[in-house]
């Protein structure tokens, strides 16, 4: 009893809270006001009230482990109506990057993903890799030649996979680990603030859990909800389907590739090569159209952490568009370059998922279905 | 003053459209007085025509029938006349429409049966004017001989001192009594101040040594340290001061009164006179009677009282579920602040370092939210700066408040937001239930906070926000050589504060000449303490300004007029000086009253305490009431077969008759059968009046005035309170004569409640209509 209600408020974690873009948490003074508007908190226990007091209080074992945070959809009707400029929407975005942070293991790495200084560092080590496994294998040939563009012929198929099968086994086990923790540390957190009328968690339940949420995310019915940040929807929407669209046309590739052994480029006849142009303009525009509201949002604060993924997004989709129109119109110099920074790209999407701020897609989802299971 | 009368009846504002101005004008006409109409009376016109009047026919009693008296005051104000305003347009025909009260058609005009009841109450009042001033005179102002206009300020704290510095700077001569060694009081003893101006973001250095040495640069301000107010005799103008060390014993110390105890014998009976004062002399030995003046005394015209505060001491059991006497390191803000004036922030306990301290606003325990006793907006700012002061003296400092109110009035509210920015300070609302000792450190555990509902929080030093207790708790200060006492009397009701009234009298206390500043009358910050000052200055100086001119100082600001008693009737029953609520009057050994004039704010209360009715004023007595009560017309079976009851309501100027007005003025309707009279205060009204009334055959009167009891909204602090008591006891003395008791009540009401007025006197007539006549109509 004593020691679960001892309070020991830890200034490191507010310090970093603030430097993370909760640079207003200290305002609030607990009007209510904020979870009064949140279109999206429940009745009992609602948020972010309550999640703004214990971040001023530096209680950061009550926040990292609790699904509200995550539940939040970062609409921002909250920060508008806040009298007093405490900024709650932002305060939890800044929460929830700490706690990508504090699941995602190795440590470094998610600082290193958060520090603009080691940016050099980052945007180098893929090149290295890519050359000197290149060199070793022979796999990547600078005089590609050939009448016709084909990448593999620059960039084997063979390395492609030989680097990227194993990062995105990589980025499954970093988030397998945090998840695992993330999820007892939230029940644990859902029962001592009676935000679940689970007492035992079971994993069954939670996976009927996701399975009814996944149309509430597929149809972004939450986002929807909110008032401040509509046209963010849009933009959020697009990119979200991209990135499946580009899921599916990459592993139908992977599977055409080994099982029948047909190389591409494909047709662009093909509906296979549809989807996947489809969805690359899709992310172009989803992402630029986020750059731009973020710009337009003067009160909202954008740190280097949505920049590097703004960015991130944006190069990914670029590249990949400008990659194949280059080839198509016969352009192999530029084309071949452009294609190594996609992969560049592509490189840190899959080493820096779990660290990064996308993390949210698979943190937000199962705190979503923890809700769903729970009864939040 | 030889009269000449005359009636002047407006007929504009709708009143000549409503009441047959003929037939008014035949009510002064049958005394043989000069009656004039006119359409438009305040205008220059009708103004110029009563300045002809005055000049040319010697007209110098002027009843002016039209608007309230409320309204136009000084456009009918003509020097050496005697002026009363008949209220014809509020409170007659604004009031009650035709639609509700016709007019009379030819055939019902003296048909025995019907009569206007409208024309009859403006009838009424016109007799009424007229029988008033027959019996009034013009003030002449009561002057005292000598006047001092110094100013003696009790205490040398920052209220005190700005005060002097405000009164100095305004020409006045002011001396300073401070019982310390030196002046500066608390303010001198703390680490740092609050922020006193833009943009009250920061803590600033204390201000008082600066204020100190700007007082010492007027000569006009005389300090006396290591001194108290032994007695201070006298009236405002001419108070005879005697100071003394604190402790000494002087022959000028002030009597007090003898306790209830001591006033009665072994078996619980009332001593009687001579033994009383045997009693009182013996419980006073070595002291001189009030009324024997130091020779030695200095003069002084006013007081400010600006004695402070003490901090409680948090004694006895409430608070030691919160470790304070038990724990050494549970320390009130006080102690907590004379640490940190000395240096770092230690424990008390050993001396270590005090990194992290938790702040208590509210005692707690049971649903008791309330705050220590003695506190408000400055203990919540106190805790603010104390925490800072932890944060000062260590970066890795945690400083909690636990509060269940934070208040941070005005613009200190910035101040509020710029400690909260702070990384290391934590607050939040709750319910503290305990502190306990843990490991050589402590743990406070607090319930319903807003991180959760029991949360435990670790501490090296707990601080209790106790109060800031007045001087005025331990000890009258001012040791008045007043019959009722050295204090502030029945003063429990403002919990000891110096406080006549908690909203609309600032500065005023219970004593005419005496203004309260400073936390002498709530606790206050440094910055409030330095505006309260401004207004106690302004206040003193306001009332020796008044004094000199022969007039009252408040709230009848401005009136000459002062109680006259004719003494050869006086029969020493001692009721006026009692019930005086300013304690105006002394009585001499022998029981007579010795007026103090200017003491006297002008209420009547004595005049209507007074069973010999020996007390009046020139405009305003027991006669000149009467009158107006007789001179109402009680119809009966001989003048109509029903005819109208007739009511009487007394109402208090101050609240009730702006209120009839205001109902008036919003076409709000009640009964015309009532007749108004305003009466200075509810505490002037005197039975006899009553008993007039219902001896004339009136049926039912009532007391219309302000609210009384605890949150009492009398002007005149225990007027109405008094009314009601004396209205309880002619209830009795109407049932022994076979009358029933709830013909005589008592209402209160409140100036912006006028849309009440309808319903009070409405319910009132309705129940005396089914009691029926007085009994004793037409005797
Ligand atoms: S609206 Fe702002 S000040 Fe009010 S509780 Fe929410 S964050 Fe705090
Ligand atoms: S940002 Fe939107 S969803 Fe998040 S707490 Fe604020 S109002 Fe609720
Ligand atoms: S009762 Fe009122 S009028 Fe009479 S002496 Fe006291 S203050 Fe003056
Ligand atoms: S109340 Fe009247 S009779 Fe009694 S002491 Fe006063 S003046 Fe005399």
């Amino acid at each position: 009893m004593a020691d679960k209600c001892l309070v020991e408020p830890n200034l490191e974690f507010i310090k970093e809270v603030v430097g993370l873009g909760g640079d207003t948490l200290k305002k609030c003074f607990q009007c209510a006001t904020c979870s009064v508007v949140c279109p999206i908190a429940p009745d009992n226990k609602p948020f972010p009230r309550k999640e703004m007091i214990a971040a001023s209080w530096g209680l950061k074992d009550k926040l990292v482990g609790s699904m509200d945070i995550w539940l939040c959809h970062n609409c921002g009707d909250c920060t508008t109506m806040c009298p007093r400029g405490a900024k709650p929407g932002d305060v939890l975005g800044a929460i929830r990057s700490y706690a990508i942070s504090e699941y995602a293991v190795p440590k470094f790495i998610g600082k290193a993903v958060n520090d603009p200084k080691k940016l050099p560092v980052l945007l180098g080590l893929p090149v290295v890799i890519f050359l000197v496994l290149g060199f070793i294998t022979g796999l990547l040939d600078f005089t590609p030649g050939g009448d016709k563009i084909v990448h593999s012929n620059f960039f084997s198929s063979w390395l492609v996979d030989m680097i990227f099968v194993p990062l995105a086994a990589w980025a499954v086990v970093v988030f397998g680990i945090g998840l695992k923790r993330f999820v007892n540390d939230m029940h644990e957190n859902a029962v001592l603030e009676g935000k679940t009328d689970k007492k035992k968690l079971e994993i069954g339940g939670l996976i009927r859990g996701l399975f009814s949420v996944i149309p509430t995310i597929l149809k972004h019915s939450k986002f929807s909800e909110c008032d401040e940040n509509k046209e963010r929807a849009t933009a959020h929407l697009m990119v979200f389907y991209s990135f499946i669209g580009l899921f599916i046309v990459t592993n139908i590739f992977f599977v055409v590739l080994y099982v029948f052994q047909i190389h591409g480029p494909y047709s662009q006849m093909n509906p296979v090569k549809w989807l996947a142009n489809v969805s690359g303009i899709a992310l172009i525009i989803g992402s630029a159209l986020m750059i731009k509201n973020r710009m337009g949002k003067t009160d909202q604060v954008t740190s280097y952490k949505d920049w590097y993924l703004l960015i991130l997004v944006l190069g990914l989709g670029a590249t990949g568009m400008l990659t194949e129109m280059t080839r198509l119109a016969g352009i192999a110099g530029l084309s071949y370059a452009l294609y190594f920074i996609h992969l560049m790209f592509v490189f840190h999407l899959f080493i820096f998922l779990p660290f990064s701020k996308l993390a949210h897609l698979v943190y937000r989802t199962v705190a979503m279905a923890y809700g769903e299971y729970g009864n939040r | 003053m030889d009269k000449k009368y005359g009636v002047y009846i407006c007929t504009g504002c709708g009143i000549g459209d409503v009441l047959d101005t003929e037939g008014l004008c035949g009510v002064p006409k049958e005394e043989g007085i000069g009656v004039k109409t006119h359409p438009f009376l305040c205008g220059k016109e009708g103004v110029e025509l009563l300045k002809k009047d005055i000049a040319d026919d010697g007209i110098n009693t002027l009843i002016i029938a039209g608007c309230s008296r409320r309204v136009n005051f000084d456009v009918f104000n003509f020097a050496g006349c005697i002026v009363d305003r008949v209220n014809l347009r509020e409170q007659v025909v604004w009031s009650h429409p035709r639609s509700e009260f016709p007019a009379l058609t030819e055939e019902q005009k003296d048909d025995g049966e019907h009569f206007d009841r409208l024309q009859m109450l403006a009838e009424d009042y016109i007799k009424m004017g007229m029988a008033k001033v027959e019996k009034i005179d013009l003030p002449e102002p009561s002057m005292l001989e000598t006047i001092s206009k110094r100013i003696l300020v009790i205490g040398g704290g920052i209220t005190g001192i700005s005060a002097a510095i405000d009164a100095a700077k305004a020409g006045y001569d002011v001396t300073i009594v401070e019982k310390e060694a030196s002046l500066g009081g608390n303010a001198a003893k703390i680490r740092k101040q609050l922020p006193n101006e833009d943009p009250f973001e920061s803590l600033i250095p204390p201000i008082i040594e600066a204020k100190i040495k700007e007082a010492e640069a007027y000569s006009g301000i005389e300090v006396k340290t290591n001194s108290i107010v032994a007695r201070i005799a006298g009236q405002p103008g001419e108070f005879t001061v005697t100071l003394k060390k604190p402790g000494e014993a002087t022959e000028f110390d002030v009597p007090y009164p003898l306790p209830d105890e001591m006033k009665v014998d072994e078996n619980g009976k009332e001593l009687d006179v001579e033994k009383l004062i045997e009693v009182y002399n013996e419980y006073n030995k070595g002291k001189k009677d009030i009324l024997t003046l130091d020779p030695d005394g200095e003069l002084f015209g006013a007081v400010i009282l600006a004695a402070g505060w003490r901090p409680d001491k948090l004694e006895g059991k409430a608070f030691t579920h919160l470790g304070f006497g038990k724990l050494p390191d549970v320390v009130t803000n006080y102690q907590f602040e004379e640490i940190a004036a000395k240096g770092k922030i230690t424990r008390p306990s050993d001396g270590n370092e005090a990194k992290s301290v938790v702040f208590i606003q509210s005692p707690g325990k049971g649903d008791d939210d309330s705050d220590f006793d003695y506190t408000g907006s400055v203990t919540s700012l106190v805790a603010l700066k104390q925490a800072q002061y932890v944060r000062e003296d260590y970066p890795e400092g945690k400083a909690y408040i636990f509060y269940q109110h934070m208040r941070t009035p005005g613009l200190q509210e910035n101040f509020y937001k710029s400690i909260q920015q702070d990384e290391g300070i934590f607050l939040t609302k709750g319910d503290v239930i305990s502190v306990a000792k843990n490991g050589d450190g402590l743990i406070v555990e607090a319930d319903n906070t807003l991180l959760g509902e029991k949360i435990q929080v670790k501490a090296d030093m707990v601080v209790l926000a106790a109060g800031m207790v007045p001087a005025t708790v331990d000890d009258p200060v001012i040791n008045l050589a007043y019959r009722q006492g050295p204090g502030f009397r029945d003063n429990a009701i403002f919990n000891e504060y110096a406080d006549s009234n908690f909203i609309c009298f600032p500065y005023e206390t219970q004593r005419t000449g005496i203004y309260a500043a400073g936390c002498i009358r709530r606790s206050m910050t440094i910055e409030e303490s330095i505006e309260d000052a401004t207004g106690a200055a302004l206040k003193a100086i306001q009332c020796i300004e008044s004094v000199n001119r022969g007039v009252a100082v408040h709230p009848r600001s401005g009136d000459m007029t002062f109680p006259d008693f004719f003494f050869q009737r006086c029969t020493q029953c001692k009721r006026c000086t009692e019930e005086c609520p300013f304690g105006a009057l002394d009585d001499d050994e022998k029981g007579t009253p010795k007026p103090n004039p200017t003491r006297c704010r002008r209420c009547g209360t004595c005049m209507g305490a007074c069973p010999e009715r020996i007390i009046g004023f020139a405009d305003y007595n027991i006669d000149s009431i009467g009158s107006m009560v007789k001179a109402i017309g009680v119809p009966s079976e001989d003048d109509y077969s029903e005819p109208p009851l007739r009511f009487l309501g007394l109402v208090c100027e101050n609240d009730a008759y702006p209120a009839l007005d205001i109902a008036g003025m919003n076409k709000l309707t009640y009964s015309a059968d009532v007749r108004f009279i305003p009466v200075r205060c509810l505490g002037s009204v005197n039975v006899i009046w009553i008993k007039d009334a219902l001896s004339q055959g009136m049926d039912g009167i009532f007391l219309l005035g302000c609210k009384h009891g605890d949150d009492y909204q009398c002007h005149f602090v225990k007027g109405s309170e008094l009314a009601d008591i004396r209205m309880k006891k002619i209830g009795e003395a109407l049932t022994s004569l076979a009358l029933e008791e709830e013909r005589v009540a008592q209402f209160q009401v409140a100036i912006d409640e006028y849309d009440k007025i309808p319903e009070i006197v409405n319910t009132f007539v309705e129940m005396v209509e089914k009691l029926g006549p007085n009994p004793f109509k037409g005797f």
